[in-house]
């Protein structure tokens, strides 16, 4: 699998992923732009009113039958936070033009419609329409309202906030409920045009194809055409961008809601800006609590029996690394105990050269893993791309290779606990 | 060994039934890295009931236990773990229990052979003690409780509740913290000896493999044992009127979930053809009514009774089939009399032969998009075994299904009196 990167206009580039190894193609197009309090609920919406109609396609219906005339293809939007950037997203899987019953060409079709959803909406008078516009701001409050109910994450989104009161990265992806009532069809369409004028724009194509085929589908689409050159706005972030300053004292948090069983979050800083610290921190944190071998793994639900679900993440975006439990609530002082002094051990070193070995396989094979996964594959490029990061697989594998337990031992003493958050009954 | 061969998404599988009577199923992907290995048993959590293999006897066992014993299979007399062995090679481990089987598994990219070694041996190699039992009745409790905190599992069980009186379907697949207390080491060493044996297990590979070298590799490792005849299963009687006609349940939700049942006859004795075929014809239907291009979903979605669109499913085993619509909606009592509204309209109007070919192109391009990921595949040829189906059966059947096939299970299943209704509706 090979990524060919083509800036067909300043600010809009095109992904080429090639490979033989799926039975589908996959279109994507990312807008992205920096998240901010004002605009974040707007964007969210605008990928849901764009699904329900284009100028070719009048209503949801007619987009959806469509698609099942391309053998069932599958078009999902929606909106992800990536660092301090907020993503609109449109995605078409479709199956490859070899695996059809009949000669047909889906890929271009597949092209098609992705952009006239994006860049052709259904318009009414100069904006939106108002019905769409009506009918998805119920639904988008309905969503943000139904964050309380899984409990897993609502915990963990709970920590993020209470850790960026002020800041990008704390705001929810989908926005606020007391900004919908300010969202009107007019100013939502002001905000998109906007929105496709100047944002950063990233198209992905995954899968058996040539490019230049690909490329000419693209330049000739009308849509397309139509997008001007731009100097992109978006936030870059990674490791060297995201520096932090020592907590004054850890920020501890307890929610009482409906659950059976308490949710643990701890937020952790990690102060260290070296480019390519990212290496060194992703084996801290498999040792500390990504897979079955971890400390976290090995003590709180292995030796003490305290939880089922316990682990670590990185988040290089933020530099931060978040431990998450699902405990007994009677049982917060002890878990939190024993996760203390796992993290005690990582500053002293405690930890073998065969776990370091251990960590550095299975971050590895999961990197090869993403090869093997079509639409993981695609984000993580568009991962590397919004961190202006680009390097190939077998680079990460080489550079994970390179890192020695002394550095693991330095992230570990430069990685400080922020927030503790606690969802109990 | 048997090859079989489908030329629609141009794969192949390698069967092979061992003398052992274990079966061995290869599906060669030679564009890939990863390579999966499930090792499965057909056990799940309904299998409570049974006698022994040469016994007399009724053995009656706690619900839950089939889940506890695929939690302790990964311990080791030396004290290691093998998922931790597993985890050091690099590779990615993993197992679960389902209604009707238990499955072992691993992918891994590197050290391959090192990590086959140590998956047959942990499943070969049961070892159980009154200590680490009462070590992991602590975690399956934590477990049970995670569950208890999703409304989408507790909609989802209430409604089996609903539809069956005394199947073991209507249990939850961990038991409960009262159930597994009354697990001991040596019911699980009887569970095990009775349904671990190679003739009610199979494993499935998929990946750059050279079907007969893997074969010979895997006899190499299989132990020697007795033939076992067969185990007799004891189910309850399960009376075909469903159980309660709605289940409601308050939970901490910002909006109310909910499923839509229909209890079916379980047709233990159907060929596999008619069942491939049931099911394809199934899906269509249920797309053709509430599916994303339906007039129903249309209708729902701007009226905001429908979030999203409602996930569709069919599942059946031995001893039990049922159709759940599941969703999310501040209304599911409307959504339901809708339901039903359409249900009648299209029994007395029928379908449209616009629709009908138009979803079941749909469901073909559902059934080539299997095939991208060896874990998928792999997973799934091994669930479609214990359900008697060679998993390419769907994409051989696809053409034979008909639009009076569709309508036929349209008045055959959807029955008013066999539907439930089981809702989560927030606290107030």
């Amino acid at each position: 699998m090979e990524q060919k990167i083509e800036e067909l206009k300043s600010g809009i580039k095109v992904h080429y992923v090639k490979t033989k190894q799926f039975k589908t193609n996959i279109g994507a197009i990312f807008i992205t732009t920096p998240l901010k309090k004002e605009t974040v609920t707007q964007n969210a919406l605008i990928p849901a009113v764009l699904r329900r109609g284009t100028q070719k396609h009048a209503n949801q219906e007619e987009i959806s039958k469509e698609l099942e005339n391309m053998y069932g293809a599958s078009f999902d939007v929606g909106v992800e936070k990536m660092g301090d950037n907020q993503i609109i997203k449109l995605y078409i899987e479709t199956i490859n033009d070899n695996f059809l019953p009949e000669k047909e060409n889906i890929l271009q079709k597949s092209i098609q419609i992705l952009f006239e959803v994006a860049f052709l909406p259904m318009i009414e008078n100069g904006a939106f329409k108002e019905e769409y516009v009506n009918g998805e701001k119920q639904n988008l409050k309905q969503i943000i309202e139904s964050k309380i109910d899984n409990k897993d994450q609502y915990a963990l989104n709970r920590c993020i906030e209470i850790m960026y009161p002020e800041e990008p990265y704390g705001i929810y992806k989908y926005g606020y409920v007391e900004e919908l009532d300010k969202i009107d069809a007019n100013n939502l369409y002001e905000q998109y045009s906007k929105l496709i004028q100047t944002s950063k724009i990233d198209i992905f194509i995954s899968g058996d194809f040539e490019i230049a085929e690909v490329r000419e589908i693209i330049s000739q689409n009308e849509q397309f055409k139509n997008l001007q050159e731009r100097t992109a706005e978006y936030i870059v972030n990674n490791e060297q961008t995201a520096i932090k300053q020592k907590a004054q004292k850890v920020n501890i948090q307890e929610e009482k809601r409906d659950v059976t069983q308490g949710k643990l979050v701890i937020g952790m800083d990690v102060l260290e800006n070296k480019a390519d610290s990212r290496f060194a921190i992703s084996i801290y944190n498999t040792i500390l609590g990504d897979s079955a071998n971890s400390k976290l793994f090995q003590n709180v639900r292995e030796k003490a029996n305290l939880a089922y679900s316990t682990r670590s993440s990185y988040i290089r975006q933020k530099n931060n690394v978040f431990i998450r439990c699902g405990i007994d609530i009677p049982n917060y002082e002890k878990a939190l105990q024993i996760i203390k002094e796992q993290l005690e051990d990582m500053k002293q070193g405690k930890f073998s050269e065969e776990e370091l070995q251990s960590a550095k396989k299975y971050i590895i094979s999961s990197i090869k893993t993403v090869q093997e996964e079509q639409d993981a594959s695609v984000i993580y490029y568009l991962g590397q791309e919004l961190s202006g990061y680009n390097i190939s697989f077998e680079e990460y594998e080489e550079k994970i290779q390179k890192v020695n337990k002394a550095q693991v031992e330095e992230i570990a003493n430069k990685t400080i606990m922020n927030s503790i958050y606690f969802l109990r009954n | 060994m048997q090859i079989v061969e489908n030329l629609s998404v141009k794969e192949k599988v390698y069967i092979d039934k061992l003398e052992n009577g274990l079966t061995v199923m290869v599906i060669p992907k030679k564009e890939t890295q990863k390579k999966y290995v499930i090792w499965g048993t057909n056990y799940g959590s309904v299998d409570n009931e049974f006698i022994v293999p040469g016994e007399k006897e009724i053995t009656k066992v706690p619900n839950g236990i089939a889940h506890f014993l695929e939690h302790k299979m990964f311990e080791q007399p030396d004290g290691t773990n093998s998922l931790d062995t597993l985890t050091a090679l690099g590779v990615n481990a993993n197992a679960y229990t389902t209604n009707d089987h238990t499955a072992y598994l691993f992918e891994c990219t590197d050290n391959f052979y090192e990590a086959l070694d140590e998956l047959m041996d942990y499943v070969q190699h049961p070892y159980f003690t009154d200590e680490n039992v009462q070590k992991e009745q602590g975690i399956i409790g934590q477990e049970i409780m995670m569950y208890d905190d999703y409304p989408s599992w507790k909609v989802y069980l209430n409604a089996l509740q609903a539809m069956y009186k005394k199947n073991p379907i209507r249990i939850d697949i961990t038991g409960t913290i009262d159930t597994i207390s009354k697990i001991n080491k040596e019911l699980l060493y009887k569970c095990y000896s009775t349904f671990y044996h190679p003739s009610n297990m199979v494993m499935v590979l998929c990946g750059d493999f050279e079907p007969e070298k893997i074969v010979q590799e895997i006899k190499k490792r299989l132990l020697k044992k007795e033939s076992q005849s067969e185990i007799k299963r004891i189910y309850p009687t399960e009376p075909e009127e469903i159980n309660q006609k709605v289940i409601t349940e308050n939970m901490e939700v910002s909006i109310p979930l909910f499923v839509i049942g229909y209890k079916m006859p379980e047709e233990a004795e159907q060929t596999e053809e008619r069942k491939i075929i049931k099911h394809i014809a199934i899906e269509i239907l249920l797309n053709i009514l509430i599916g994303k291009s339906s007039e129903l979903y249309q209708k729902l979605y701007e009226k905001g009774l429908l979030l999203s669109e409602p996930d569709l499913s069919f599942d059946f085993s031995k001893s039990y089939a049922y159709i759940m619509i599941t969703g999310q909606s501040n209304n599911p009592e409307e959504v339901e009399k809708e339901w039903k509204k359409q249900v009648e309209k299209y029994k007395t109007n029928g379908i449209s032969e616009e629709e009908f070919q138009r979803v079941k192109k749909t469901i073909y391009g559902n059934y080539v998009k299997e095939y991208n990921d060896v874990g998928d595949i792999a997973r799934m040829f091994l669930a479609d075994y214990f359900k008697g189906i060679n998993s390419f059966g769907y994409l051989e059947q696809y053409e034979a299904v008909s639009k009076d096939c569709v309508e036929d299970v349209l008045k055959q299943y959807l029955l008013e009196e066999k539907e439930v209704l089981s809702i989560v509706k927030p606290k107030v």
